[in-house]
């Protein structure tokens, strides 16, 4: 019984390997949430970290896939259409991780509800509809302002993590984002007083 | 707004409150255009600033001061008028725009040139909007000036500053720096800073080096430790987007 089942198991696998005869197509890379894992511990303020930064980039996301439909100049929709799917990689990565430690993916809130009293601010529905109302040149005003002030929060958020994290590849994670929202800033700053 | 869905959350809100108790200075605001010093530091067209680069949102000091870097000892580089601080230019009006990254209870915003207060917006001792911008009459104070704006909060004793450099009446609104050294006499202006207008950003040659500030376009070709990408998503590099596993949205091995 054993024996015939491994045989058939045998035999689909020299067809399966067979077919790779044929002229493969350049293969696609595995994606990180696939061959990264975040091994080797972590605390609370990495769950917590992850958690607050999957929801700052949804809202991010809403951001700037308006700014990728609305603006006007070529170079502020470029600028959202790669923050955009390099945001979506980041929580595929960010949740594939949460998963793994068994952590929710959610907060139950959105992170701006400690802004009123100097929490971890971030934006919130009035901004969001304050970009969904605003056209022309005061669109990108609008976009500009609010996503520069969406990125210093990812800066300071990843601050946090780097200095209090526990886990080798979140605050890896935080050290990138903190870098390429640097830069992010410098561009939209550069951006608003051309 | 989509609300996130809730999470039973007794742990989470102990957690959130430590966090929040050691969070760094947080939450601020500062001018973005047209661009006070620091965003001038942090858009890197001054250079060698120090840690207001990083955070230019925090010029925070108690209300009353009349100086650019709030009272703050580490951001003292604001003060500093030998810096070359490049003036834009506006016309007769200047509409400053806030960035904001807490919407603080706002008494109100003033604005001044020297010791003279040139406007106050009332803040109601309200939340902001969103987007705060203000047009400000500035045709009684033509040439070079320094504007302080002053955010003045409604819940605390603090407030913060920004210095913007301008060319009032300057070439019409828009674009354009003059030298900090106010030209006094006749002699034909210098050309302007470079630095302030829109970056020369090279174009990607065919399997060239990965480099930052480079406008990639989907298909271009580059190089980065020994391997070969290809570009999928335009964009403009930037540090942590060189070719990688993180990135793999905006190349592709080949």
């Amino acid at each position: 019984m054993k024996y015939r089942h491994a045989t058939v198991l045998i035999a689909a696998a020299l067809l399966l390997g067979g077919c790779g005869a044929a002229p493969a197509p350049p293969q696609a890379p595995v994606a990180a949430e696939a061959a990264v894992q975040a091994e080797g511990g972590h605390n609370d303020t990495d769950v917590m970290y992850l958690q607050m930064m999957v929801a700052h980039h949804g809202q991010g996301l809403e951001m700037v896939r308006l700014a990728a439909k609305n603006a006007e100049r070529g170079e502020i929709r470029t600028l959202a259409q790669a923050i955009e799917v390099t945001q979506r990689d980041e929580v595929k990565l960010m949740t594939g991780w949460l998963k793994q430690w068994s952590a929710p993916t959610t907060v139950d809130h959105a992170p701006s509800a400690h802004a009123d009293h100097g929490g971890l601010p971030a934006t919130g529905p009035e901004e969001i509809a304050a970009l969904k109302k605003a056209k022309g040149a005061a669109f990108e005003t609008a976009f500009l302002t609010l996503f520069v002030a969406h990125q210093h929060t990812a800066v300071e958020m990843a601050h946090l993590e780097t200095k209090q994290g526990g886990n080798a590849e979140a605050k890896a994670l935080a050290d990138r984002i903190s870098t390429s929202r640097a830069d992010q800033i410098k561009q939209m700053l550069q951006l608003m007083n051309n | 707004m989509r609300r996130l869905i809730a999470y039973p959350l007794v742990a989470l809100g102990a957690l959130g409150s430590t966090l929040v108790g050691a969070a760094p200075a947080l939450a601020h605001g500062y001018v973005s255009a047209p661009p006070s010093r620091q965003a001038l530091c942090a858009s890197g067209a001054v250079a060698d600033c120090g840690q207001i680069q990083f955070e230019p949102q925090s010029v925070e000091g108690p209300k009353g001061l009349k100086s650019c870097n709030g009272g703050v000892a580490g951001f003292s580089v604001l003060s500093d008028e030998s810096r070359d601080w490049p003036a834009k230019a506006v016309g007769a009006t200047a509409t400053f725009t806030w960035v904001m990254t807490a919407r603080h209870r706002t008494s109100n915003w003033e604005y001044f040139i020297g010791a003279k207060k040139i406007a106050t917006v009332d803040g109601g001792n309200a939340q902001p909007d969103a987007v705060v911008t203000h047009t400000i009459d500035l045709s009684a104070f033509p040439g070079r000036q320094k504007v302080l704006a002053v955010w003045n909060i409604g819940d605390t004793a603090n407030a913060f500053y920004s210095c913007i450099d301008l060319n009032v009446g300057g070439s019409g609104g828009s674009g354009g720096t003059v030298p900090s050294t106010a030209p006094t006499t006749t002699k034909p202006a210098p050309a302007p800073a470079p630095t302030t207008k829109a970056p020369a950003v090279p174009i990607a040659e065919g399997g060239a080096g990965w480099a930052p500030g480079v406008a990639y376009r989907t298909g271009d070709k580059v190089t980065f430790e020994g391997k070969t990408y290809k570009c999928r998503q335009s964009h403009s590099s930037i540090r942590s987007w060189e070719p990688s596993i993180y990135t793999l949205a905006l190349w592709l091995p080949l």
